[in-house]
């Protein structure tokens, strides 16, 4: 989650942003995740649009969640739209045609790629490395790591940019 | 024969648990093998959007619980990030 929070923040005077919010990947009554039982994220799959919007509002809380936010229908439309669950990443270009389609979640759930997108277009945005910047506040900056060689559909890379943020 | 259908019988049964074996090893746990096969797997290959393909519509509903607006009105000017998800 983080790393879509950072993405968002490095590139959102470039491009805009809508998480979608769609049904549960491991709600208490399917398939229920220790990591979840842990952290005490723990919720049966929502049987009623009131149940999945306070769901949704309490991910929002929980991560301080900064993007904006929408809440699939209880009929799944854009989850079948876009064959999102659990979880995928698109981005859509400026002429409405889909420029980049992420693989499906957990696995190929890598916002590493869409970093490559935006920074392809808009410019890499770096960031200093957590030891680095204890040391020292003017050490060397560090790239974002690389997408993996295993991705899924994407766009020819937009040509422009190399400037930082 | 009966002989042979035995042996075949035996090896895929051994098949059967060795590939059960690598798929408890893949999930974590059993648990997450049977989660695996009967959640994520009918999900592996799902949809028809490509790069390319025109986006989708559909109608969102806002936060608040009451406000409703489509992924369309998103479109414009600049590129649009879809991050799909839930919390669990």
């Amino acid at each position: 989650m983080g790393d879509i929070v950072q993405i968002y923040n490095d590139y959102k005077d470039h491009a805009d942003f809508l998480t979608v919010y769609v049904r549960e990947a491991h709600p208490t009554d399917e398939w229920q995740m220790k990591s979840n039982v842990k952290d005490d994220i723990c919720y049966a799959q929502p049987k009623t649009l009131e149940q999945r919007v306070a769901i949704a509002q309490d991910f929002t809380k929980h991560y301080k969640f900064p993007l904006p936010f929408g809440i699939d229908d209880m009929g799944n439309a854009a989850d079948g739209a876009y064959a999102a669950w659990p979880e995928r990443l698109y981005v859509i270009d400026e002429t409405g045609h889909v420029a980049y389609r992420g693989g499906m979640g957990p696995f190929n759930y890598k916002p590493a790629e869409v970093r490559d997108w935006l920074a392809a277009k808009y410019g890499a945005v770096k960031h200093e490395a957590p030891a680095a910047a204890a040391a020292s506040s003017t050490a060397n900056p560090t790239t974002p790591a690389a997408a993996s060689a295993s991705a899924p559909d994407k766009a020819t890379a937009p040509t422009q940019a190399s400037s930082t943020k | 024969m009966k002989r042979l259908l035995k042996w075949i019988g035996g090896a895929l049964a051994v098949l059967l648990l060795a590939a059960f074996g690598v798929l408890c090893y893949m999930a974590g746990s059993p648990r997450d093998a049977y989660g695996m096969v009967r959640y994520a797997l009918p999900h592996m290959h799902r949809g028809t959007l490509r790069v390319g393909s025109d986006a989708p519509d559909a109608r969102l509903l806002a936060l608040d619980g009451t406000t409703r607006f489509h992924i369309r009105e998103r479109l414009g000017a600049r590129p649009l990030v879809l991050v799909f998800g839930s919390f669990t």
